[in-house]
């Protein structure tokens, strides 16, 4: 029901403004601590927790927790958001305040206190951010005991769902859920996986979007200015390079699209991924060099090697003609990169991945055959030599992507946190033992 | 296409009626509050705002209206919401701001409740 408008005295957006640095603060006066007060009164306020990698490690999920505490405080600026981090063994990052308490990954231990921190603290809510590889233990399963020791409801978001699983990641995946009171996934494809091949109930999945970031778009001829690569037909990819990326695919379709576009380029943004430099060094990242020599293409194919702050990776989205993401697993079920170019309004051409087979629906952009450095070129040429066609989704894109954008993922969030918090703790999912047997486990292969 | 903020400012009888269309976000929040400001300069005094084309409003957009909010208080006028759809309308319901702002389906309401 509509409300009539209180007549607070006295001021601010400052509650709101302070946070989101809006210029409201200009106007900031004394008496503006009763409106500041008032707001306090007034704002729901929830105090959430996220359990998950955090910058300045580099990973994906670090990226996304951050953007998505950030986003949420935005809208609670009252609250007291935590993170825990899931750290190394030894090193201790220099976090910043907002990291309250470190996991060290392989110390099961370390879990069970973090749950007893959680449990001690004024926390409404916590918000696990999964991926396997994250957590210690076999496929990561420490993380079950720290839910099975943690009294608050908790909110699980799931980076990787697997269509075949190997059987102890789906245990995993299945406790997860039934020690959750919700767990998100970020397509709806995701979704289906999880009831259909992990008997996971239907009402305890959520589909929220990735978020991407809030961009106003600009031309690329003026962001190519900007970067000194004007004139030139610009294909970019980004993000932690590893070998899942099948970048060669794309520096290999180069010499067919230069046959039309003589001047064109292609941006490879991104050091190599830290866990893959870790056991592989950057072997993968000299064999994409090597196959640049071999090729030919040194004035074609340029290597970013080092970890792109969010503005200076806007900037290059921006100067972008054609996104290229040219994963080699179908599994991927979600990418960050892709749903960055989305947000900047983007024409793309991808591999068929889950994520991207369905965010780039409808025209969304195109898709290629995976390992195949044909297909991209023939769809990077026909989008270059058709603008009509190129507009056309670049503004699909970019619908998206404002729907997409963090304010918005931030709000669904929101609500799911502000619905699962009444819960003292998830109230048991009746998951079915088995299900699907179709769905097989397959036998663990190199 | 591209997410922007269209403002246009109507007479209802003696109430502005501020139509918005498009996105309220850090961009475009400045366009508002000016918007705002410059009404109330001119001496107004009642102000509905209509959200039936604003598609998003983030963090930056709320701090405006509750800025303007203030401003307008501060004069003893008075601010009323109208047409919000049901995104906007969740995002006062989750923040609870839908207790700070008055906000009616309808315009005719809102310039009434002025």
């Amino acid at each position: 029901m509509a409300r009539k408008a209180r007549s607070v005295e006295p001021t601010p957006a400052e509650a709101l403004a302070s946070v989101d640095g809006s210029s409201e603060r200009d106007g900031w006066k004394p008496e503006d601590l009763k409106m500041f007060q008032f707001l306090r009164g007034v704002l729901n306020h929830i105090d959430i927790a996220y359990v998950a990698t955090y910058p300045p490690q580099e990973c994906g999920i670090a990226t996304f927790t951050r953007d998505l505490a950030m986003a949420i405080s935005k809208y609670t600026p009252f609250s007291d958001p935590v993170v825990v981090a899931v750290s190394g063994e030894a090193d201790i990052e220099p976090y910043p305040k907002i990291v309250k308490f470190q996991i060290r990954k392989p110390n099961p231990h370390s879990y069970l206190d973090a749950a007893e921190f959680l449990n001690q603290s004024q926390i409404s809510v916590v918000n696990i951010q999964h991926e396997y590889g994250i957590f210690g233990g076999q496929d990561g399963e420490y993380i079950l005991d720290f839910l099975k020791k943690l009294r608050k409801p908790a909110v699980a978001t799931l980076h990787t769902v697997l269509f075949d699983p190997y059987p102890n990641q789906r245990r995993i995946v299945r406790e997860i859920a039934e020690l959750c009171s919700a767990v998100v996934v970020m397509v709806k494809m995701g979704k289906q996986m999880l009831i259909e091949n992990y008997g996971i109930p239907p009402e305890r999945i959520v589909v929220i979007r990735h978020g991407v970031p809030n961009v106003h778009r600009v031309s690329a001829t003026v962001a190519k200015k900007a970067l000194g690569i004007s004139d030139r037909p610009v294909l970019s990819t980004f993000g932690l390079i590893n070998r899942g990326k099948g970048v060669e695919y794309a520096i290999r379709a180069m010499p067919r699209i230069l046959e039309k576009h003589p001047d064109a380029l292609y941006l490879v943004l991104g050091e190599t991924h830290p866990g893959v430099r870790n056991y592989e060094g950057e072997s993968y990242r000299k064999e994409l060099l090597q196959l640049v020599a071999d090729l030919g293409l040194e004035q074609h194919v340029r290597f970013n090697n080092r970890y792109l702050m969010l503005e200076e990776l806007i900037s290059y989205l921006c100067a972008t003609d054609v996104y290229i993401t040219s994963y080699v697993n179908r599994d991927q079920i979600v990418s960050g990169t892709l749903a960055y170019a989305l947000g900047c309004g983007k024409a793309i051409v991808s591999t068929p991945y889950l994520y991207a087979e369905e965010v780039l629906s409808k025209g969304k952009g195109m898709l290629v055959d995976f390992r195949s450095p044909d297909e991209i070129s023939q769809a990077v040429d026909y989008i270059l030599l058709n603008p009509g066609f190129r507009e056309e989704m670049e503004a699909r894109a970019y619908r998206y992507g404002r729907r997409a954008a963090w304010f918005n993922v931030a709000i669904d969030y929101l609500d799911l946190f502000h619905s699962t918090r009444s819960l003292p703790k998830a109230a048991p999912a009746v998951i079915p033992s088995r299900v699907n047997p179709n769905k097989t486990d397959r036998s663990k292969t190199a | 296409m591209d997410a922007d903020l269209d403002i246009k400012i109507r007479r209802m009888g003696d109430i502005p009626v501020v139509d918005l269309a498009g996105d309220i976000d850090g961009y475009t929040c400045i366009k508002l509050r000016d918007v705002i400001i410059e009404l109330l300069k001119a001496g107004d005094r009642k102000v509905v705002i209509s959200m039936a084309k604003v598609s998003y409003i983030d963090s930056s957009g709320l701090g405006t209206l509750v800025g303007g909010l203030r401003r307008i208080n501060e004069h003893d006028g008075g601010l009323a919401l109208s047409g919000a759809g049901p995104q906007i309308r969740k995002v006062l319901s989750i923040t609870g701001l839908s207790k700070v702002f008055s906000v009616f389906n309808d315009e005719t309401e809102a310039i009434r409740s002025l």
